[in-house]
């Protein structure tokens, strides 16, 4: 199939801030002392250098009681416990999975974190260990929970419920961590007819609607027989370009900030949505709704 | 502090890359000029009081030049009713890539606040930087840069006026048509308020062709057939010499070819001048010729008549003829890649009338050259400096222009002022800003002074030098320490101390090089009171010295060496003489007749061990002249007097620089000054041997020990001289001795042909050579007693420096010699001598006789000039003159009558006549003695006191 | 010396017309790639240069060489073929470009608070797009502004700056290709401005010790001025990029 590409001088590119005109904290950046007072704890972003506290990252400050921090505005995913993350399988070892999931070490998946089929209260046997590979193999995509952190960084993680585990069918977009917007669910079925997993970790899963019915057991199931209609598959494809338009513009991802970009973005067909003016357009007509939304 | 300018990038196609460069535009240049309330005031010598008047503008004005005006008119810009001139960065930048030379003469007058010239960076500023367009080329983009400064000048500054002096015709019209008042340098200075000695001075480029003149010339290539031809191998390109003998003649030295390409005639010469960069095509080789042997001269006087040059050329074909084994490439000058024109000291040719007048420099290799002038009268009785500005075809003579008056001819003042000049010898004043780095006075020394050096106050030390030296840089001592050892030392002045790194005086003594001894005038390397007083090692005064003290036995072998700064007092400053009769009065028990007496012996033997190794004795014929302390006239011309003692402070100073070369050397292998003396190669010493073997003796000259050996074997009792002329004849086979970096060279390389050692230095003349002031630094590093600086390290720094001390040694060395000669001619006017000489070389026409007595070489003409003598008879394979039954050979005795024929003021000759062996019809009877006694005696009872005070030492 | 062509006019400028104590202009852009974690494109007069990091993550290849305390500093640096005026290939791992990435390497391991990464690597890779003199300063800049846009702890900036003489006497900085060309020996220096460290310093000749002193601190003060340019260029890019996620997940 001809696809049209573009390929633009540097001096050609169009600026995709949207940066609205506002107030902004004080930022700092490497080296820069941000107290001598000596009353307060040094948290991530900071070290302390002749008792002077001093940023090691560019980016805002932040306190809690004593503890200062500073917050960059990109970094590598920092998981904490409780995170939805997806990843993808790496390595499968004895009784547990290595899981790629843009954090800076690699993360782990227990076989005795699983629910494997036949209960959840099964026992663990040898067999399951020699069976493993047939539950996940090597580049499967997952679903997952950070269920805890280990000293040395990396994480543990767990699909212990019906809405975690083996992804089947659908679109993987990754972006910055730090674009994604912690909420309460990172779940969310669109009512655009498709479903949108924002894991944590900036790795976004974009999917047809997901049909709860099923039960737990559906963890390691992996449909890839069933034909997704061309309408999802289109709905699919547009998610993805806003997002990306969103992304490229430095916005925060969360359901309504997509849902307001591809409201947007249907004046365009699919494939235009990956020309830089349209997804610069599309960038800021959604941000100006989320300020409109904010304002009232 | 840093701003980001409007950017432009700026692309040079060269080689069919595409180079781009940063180039940076600026707001804080500024106009420079004092009445300008916009511009922050900036360092300028622009100057609100000069007024430039010129009577075609009757208004204070400030002048822009054009780079051709630079270029062409220097000698008028050099002069100071001109001030009050904006030198554009582009014009600049232009004249640097042009000349080198122009350069640096306008720089010069840039840095002199008097002169009032401004440099305006206009290329970097924001509104007088324009871009050059596409495919506009760079002489227009220039032009027209020039222009928008000009104009940028005007609205800069309306209240002022601003003239631009250009000789382009097209960019002068160009900025009329803009609006800025232009005009030629031509037209000014003709206007210009007492401007009227500058019109002489104006170059002329722009002389009108008559269309019916007759090319004189053939035409030269083009620059494109040039470069093609030497591309594809059939032009070749190299540095033409003008013969000094044969004007028709010259030489091409071609890098890929072994021998010189010979270029005789008018059309083979065309137009090159000595040190011209030129493209020659050689002939076939069927026509390919020797050297000419005979002497012609140009006797033009006018600038249109050729005939006579037609006529002359004629004679050199007809004298042309191929000797076998001397036929060498022949060709002729199609184009001429680089003039190498400079100034020339010279007289007016007399006889001419009006404004054009011929010119004849004194080196005999460059062509007189046609100049106007209006004070044709005046310039007759003067030594003048000439510039030559071009030569066109159609011109007999090249074109120049007047440059200034050195003086009246035959002024002992003016032509000490020509060698000096001739010879590129700096001579000025030295500046105040050098005399300020001088010690004040009066010099004591301190207690500090006393702890860093070794107090050597309390040891008999003397010098030895000629009579009349007031340079003294060297002492001696010697002295027994038991065990039959002896301490021996040579103390150098430490001049060193004086002159520091860096410092305006040892810039100018860096320049300078080396003092240069004329015959009646020192000019010296550092200031008098450096020289001849706190640096002066002088009798019973404690000065500061560089100490180089050996611990030798009996039989002058080194037992131990050490060098340290030291304090001394020399008990005496000697004459060679004195220093003698000290040693022969066996009544004389002092230390100091002790310590001479010691080391003399030593010296003795060092030198019988020097010889043995192969070093050289050579000869030359140097001569002393006499003075008139009063009148300045030489009196007396004799050769040198040598004493033992002369060779014996030369053996100790030897030692001394071989010591020290080896110290320097060990310390510094890369950037250690040192001397060497390259072996000659073997077809230098043709002569010599032909020489030899005529008189039956094998000069072997395979090594310098072999060579020495047979040099003191080619004795003939019946001709005493014989082995003089010998050595004299080996000296003219050696090639120079020079200074070089010891990283730039092999270690092989650093031979010594002539001493025969494989390391030397010079280290015991530093008041009046710089190579020794740079070996004094080196030398106090490796001994601690001084830090280093970074030029001194720099390999490369020391290599040009190097390469300037040779130039100006070679320099001095000619101006020295031109000096003697000079006053030699003074010495004979008027004078007719028989006096004995010997036959030094036979040729076609002539006999070079040589006259000992005076250190003269004369040439003895056998025929007319340009004629074939019908006595002689030349026989070429025994290089023999036969008249009769009289034969000449190569070193026969002579006796000649010596007179001075002044027809030429310039070039004043020595006219010899034979007087015997008696040839019928060509030798002329002797004088008469009686007569001829009397004059002498006369003389010599007015002889007064050598007036002089020339030192010349010759060591190494 | 100085082969008749002076690198500073009698009038105080350079051939470029910077006075000696001028840095080049510089342009610098942070984030320019999606994929990498950080990356930054840097312009120091003519020489270009694109720096992108990768990190920290997981050791690859190989678990042996991971440490237990500290992450790995991994440097890549090559030059496009077109980068010069000769177009010339330039094969990975060749002489020059494996001394100028260990130079990198060292340059960063003192700024990067690696011991907060245990057991992983960060991979630091620099192209050269233009060189036009000042190649590794380039580098060492645009590396420290690609660190930073990924988010990586350092403890300052490094800044890098070249120095040399011009005319044998007056200290300079900021040497084009073409002074480095006609000119003397070269001084290379990368520094942590604020607390004045020196983390490499390269000569490219021999100084002599009475110039050295003078030419370094010209240097050094070189190294502040980069620092200064650099600072506001990533505080443009953290307010843009905060004002458009809204500060979001920092407050």
């Amino acid at each position: 199939m001809p696809q049209k590409i573009q390929i633009r001088l540097a001096s050609h590119r169009v600026s995709t801030s949207v940066a609205v005109n506002q107030r902004y904290p004080k930022i700092f950046t490497p080296g820069e002392v941000i107290t001598s007072q000596n009353e307060f704890m040094r948290g991530h972003g900071t070290y302390e250098e002749n008792s002077d506290l001093k940023a090691s990252v560019a980016g805002v400050r932040q306190q809690v009681n004593n503890l200062i921090s500073i917050r960059p505005l990109k970094s590598r995913y920092n998981g904490e416990v409780g995170d939805v993350v997806v990843g993808r399988i790496t390595e499968v070892q004895q009784k547990r999975w290595k899981v790629a999931t843009n954090s800076r070490l690699d993360s782990v998946l227990l076989l005795s974190s699983v629910n494997l089929p036949g209960g959840e209260l099964r026992r663990r046997s040898a067999e399951d260990e020699h069976m493993m590979r047939q539950y996940l193999q090597e580049g499967d995509l997952i679903s997952a929970e950070v269920q805890s952190v280990y000293s040395d960084g990396s994480l543990s993680l767990h699909t212990r419920s019906f809405k975690y585990g083996k992804l089947s069918q659908g679109v993987l977009v990754k972006v910055f961590p730090s674009l994604i917007k912690r909420s309460k669910t990172h779940f969310h079925n669109l009512p655009i007819g498709a479903s949108v997993i924002l894991g944590n970790n900036g790795f976004i899963w974009i999917c047809p609607i997901i049909n709860n019915s099923e039960d737990g057991a559906s963890g390691f199931i992996q449909n890839l027989e069933e034909v997704v209609p061309r309408q999802d598959r289109e709905t699919i494809g547009r998610i993805r370009n806003c997002i990306l338009s969103l992304s490229q513009s430095k916005m925060m991802l969360y359901d309504t900030s997509i849902l307001y970009a591809y409201e947007e973005s249907l004046k365009y067909t699919v494939p235009e949505l990956l020309v830089q003016e349209a997804m610069v357009d599309v960038a800021i007509l959604t941000q100006q709704r989320l300020c409109m939304l904010e304002d009232t | 502090m840093f701003t980001t300018k409007v950017f432009i990038k700026k692309t040079r196609i060269g080689n069919f890359l595409k180079n781009v460069r940063e180039h940076y535009i600026r707001d804080d240049i500024f106009c420079g000029v004092p009445s300008c309330d916009k511009c922050t005031p900036v360092e300028s010598f622009l100057s609100s009081i000069h007024k430039n008047e010129c009577s075609s503008y009757d208004f204070n004005h400030y002048l822009i030049l054009d780079t051709n005006v630079i270029l062409d008119q220097m000698d008028v810009l050099d002069e100071d009713v001109i001030g009050n001139v904006i030198i554009l960065h582009t014009v600049l930048k232009e004249v640097k890539h042009r000349s080198l030379p122009i350069y640096k003469r306008l720089h010069s007058i840039i840095e002199n606040p008097s002169r009032h010239f401004y440099v305006f960076t206009n290329d970097h500023h924001k509104d007088t930087y324009i871009k050059q367009n596409d495919g506009e080329l760079v002489n227009d983009y220039n032009d027209r840069s020039i222009r928008k400064s000009c104009l940028w000048y005007m609205d800069h500054l309306p209240k002022e006026k601003f003239i631009f002096l250009s000789d382009d015709v097209n960019n002068r019209n160009i900025a009329l048509e803009e609006g800025i008042l232009a005009c030629s340098i031509r037209e000014y200075v003709s206007h210009l308020v007492n401007g009227a000695a500058l019109e002489d001075k104006l170059s002329r480029k722009d002389y009108h062709i008559d269309s019916n003149t007759k090319d004189v010339f053939p035409p030269h290539l083009t620059n494109v057939e040039l470069l093609n031809g030497i591309k594809e191998g059939a032009l070749y390109q190299g540095t033409f010499r003008a013969s000094r003998d044969n004007f028709l003649e010259g030489f091409v030295n071609v890098e890929s070819l072994d021998d010189p390409v010979i270029v005789q005639g008018r059309t083979g010469l065309n137009r090159a001048v000595d040190g011209d960069f030129v493209v020659v095509n050689l002939f076939n080789k069927e026509d390919w010729i020797s050297p000419s042997e005979i002497v012609l001269e140009d006797d033009g006087v006018a600038e249109e008549n050729i005939d006579e040059v037609e006529k002359k050329e004629r004679q050199l074909k007809k004298s042309a003829h191929k000797k076998k084994g001397e036929i060498k490439p022949t060709g002729r000058v199609v184009g001429i890649i680089r003039r190498k024109w400079r100034q020339y000291c010279g007289i007016l040719q007399g006889g001419m009338d009006g404004v054009y007048q011929l010119f004849i420099p004194a080196d005999k290799s460059i062509p007189k050259i046609r100049i106007e002038t209006r004070q044709a009268e005046f310039l007759r009785t003067q030594k003048l400096i000439v510039t030559i500005d071009s030569w066109p075809r159609h011109s007999r003579y090249p074109h120049g222009h007047f440059v200034r008056a050195l003086g009246k001819i035959g002024d002992q003042n003016t032509e000490n002022e020509v060698v000096l000049l001739e010879h590129d010898v700096p001579h000025s004043q030295f500046s105040e800003e050098v005399l300020s780095c001088l010690p004040k006075l009066p010099w004591i020394i301190t207690e500090e002074d006393e702890q860093k050096r070794v107090d050597l106050r309390h040891i008999d030390i003397c010098s030895v030098d000629p009579p009349g030296c007031t340079d003294i840089d060297d002492a001696l001592h010697c002295r027994p320490i038991g065990e039959g050892r002896l301490e021996v030392g040579v103390h150098i002045a430490d001049v060193s101390h004086f002159i520091r790194p860096g410092t305006a005086l040892d810039l100018e003594a860096a320049s300078r090089a080396t003092t240069v001894y004329l015959v009646n005038k020192r000019i010296d390397m550092v200031p008098d009171l450096l020289s001849s007083n706190l640096c002066s090692l002088r009798g019973g005064e404690e000065r500061f010295a560089f100490s180089c003290v050996w611990e030798m036995d009996e039989n002058a072998n080194i037992l131990n060496t050490r060098f340290h700064k030291s304090i001394i007092r020399s008990r005496s400053a000697m004459t060679y003489e004195e220093a003698q009769m000290t040693i022969d009065d066996k009544t004389k028990t002092d230390s100091i007749a002790e310590s001479l007496r010691s080391l003399n012996k030593l010296a003795k033997i060092l030198k019988k061990g020097r010889l043995e190794k192969g070093a050289l004795v050579l000869a030359s014929p140097e001569v002393k002249i006499q003075m008139d302390s009063e009148t300045m006239e030489p009196l007396d011309v004799e050769v040198k007097k040598l004493f033992e003692t002369n060779s014996m402070v030369e053996e100790f100073m030897l030692l001394a620089n071989i010591s020290v070369a080896q110290k320097i050397l060990e310390d510094f292998p890369e950037c250690a000054m040192l001397r060497r003396h390259p072996t000659p190669p073997t077809s230098n010493f043709d002569p010599l041997v032909k020489a030899g073997r005529h008189l039956g003796f094998d000069i072997k000259i395979e090594s310098g020990k072999q060579l020495a050996k047979s040099l003191d074997d080619a004795v003939k009792p019946d001709n005493p001289y014989m082995n003089t002329m010998l050595r004299i004849l080996a000296t003219r086979c050696m090639l120079q001795a020079v200074y070089f970096a010891s990283g730039s060279l092999q270690k092989d390389e650093y031979f010594h042909y002539g001493l025969a050692v494989p390391l030397y230095t010079h280290f015991t003349s530093p008041i009046r050579r710089y190579a020794d002031i740079i070996v004094h630094r080196l030398l106090a590093v490796t001994c601690g007693s001084d830090c280093t600086y970074p030029d001194l390290l720099d390999k490369q720094k020391t290599g040009n420096l190097c390469q300037n001390l040779n130039y100006r040694n070679r320099m001095a060395q000619y101006a020295g010699r031109a000096s003697v000669a000079f006053n030699t001619h003074l010495f004979f006017k008027g004078k007719l001598q028989d006096e004995d000489g010997y036959i030094l070389y036979v040729r076609k026409n002539a006999l070079q006789i040589l006259i000992p007595k005076y250190g003269l070489e004369c040439t003895l003409f056998l025929a007319h000039k340009g004629e074939t003598s019908n006595i002689f008879e030349y026989n070429e394979e025994d290089q023999t003159q036969k008249a009769g039954d009289v034969v000449l050979h190569s070193f026969d005795p002579v006796k000649v009558r010596l007179s001075l024929n002044s027809d030429n003021i310039q070039h004043e000759k020595f006219v010899l006549q034979l007087v015997s062996p008696c040839i019928s019809g060509f030798s002329v009877p002797p004088l008469s003695e009686i007569e001829k006694m009397e004059v002498v005696d006369d003389k010599k009872r007015k002889s007064a006191n050598d007036g002089h005070k020339k030192k010349n030492k010759k060591r190494s | 010396m100085s082969r008749n062509r002076d690198l500073l006019s009698k009038i105080g400028l350079r051939l470029d017309g910077r006075r000696p104590d001028e840095l080049r202009r510089i342009r610098c852009k942070l984030g320019v790639f999606t994929e990498p974690d950080g990356s930054a494109y840097l312009e120091q007069g003519l020489t270009k240069v694109l720096a992108a990091v990768y990190g920290p993550h997981q050791v690859r290849g190989g678990r042996s060489k991971a440490q237990h305390d500290t992450a790995i500093i991994n440097c890549q640096f090559s030059m496009a073929v077109f980068s010069t005026t000769d177009r010339k290939k330039r094969p990975r791992g060749d002489r020059k470009s494996t001394e100028l990435s260990m130079h990198l390497q060292q340059a960063l391991e003192a700024v990067i608070k690696s011991e907060l990464y245990p057991w992983s690597q960060i991979d630091v890779y620099v192209e050269v797009l233009h060189a036009d003199g000042g190649i590794y300063t380039a580098c060492v800049n645009a590396a420290t502004l690609a660190l930073i846009d990924a988010g990586i702890p350092l403890k300052e900036y490094v800044c890098a700056c070249t120095a040399s003489l011009a005319n044998n006497d007056v200290p300079m900085i900021d040497i084009s290709h073409q002074e480095e060309i006609i000119g003397g020996p070269t001084l290379t220096v990368a520094a942590l401005p604020m607390s004045g460290k020196i983390v490499l310093m390269e000569m490219s000749q021999r100084f002599h010790m009475d110039h050295l002193e003078k030419v370094l601190n010209k240097a050094l003060q070189g190294c502040k001025d980069i620092r200064q340019i650099l600072d506001e260029a990533v505080r443009l890019h953290v307010r843009d990029i905060g004002s458009s996620t809204g500060w979001a997940n920092t407050s």
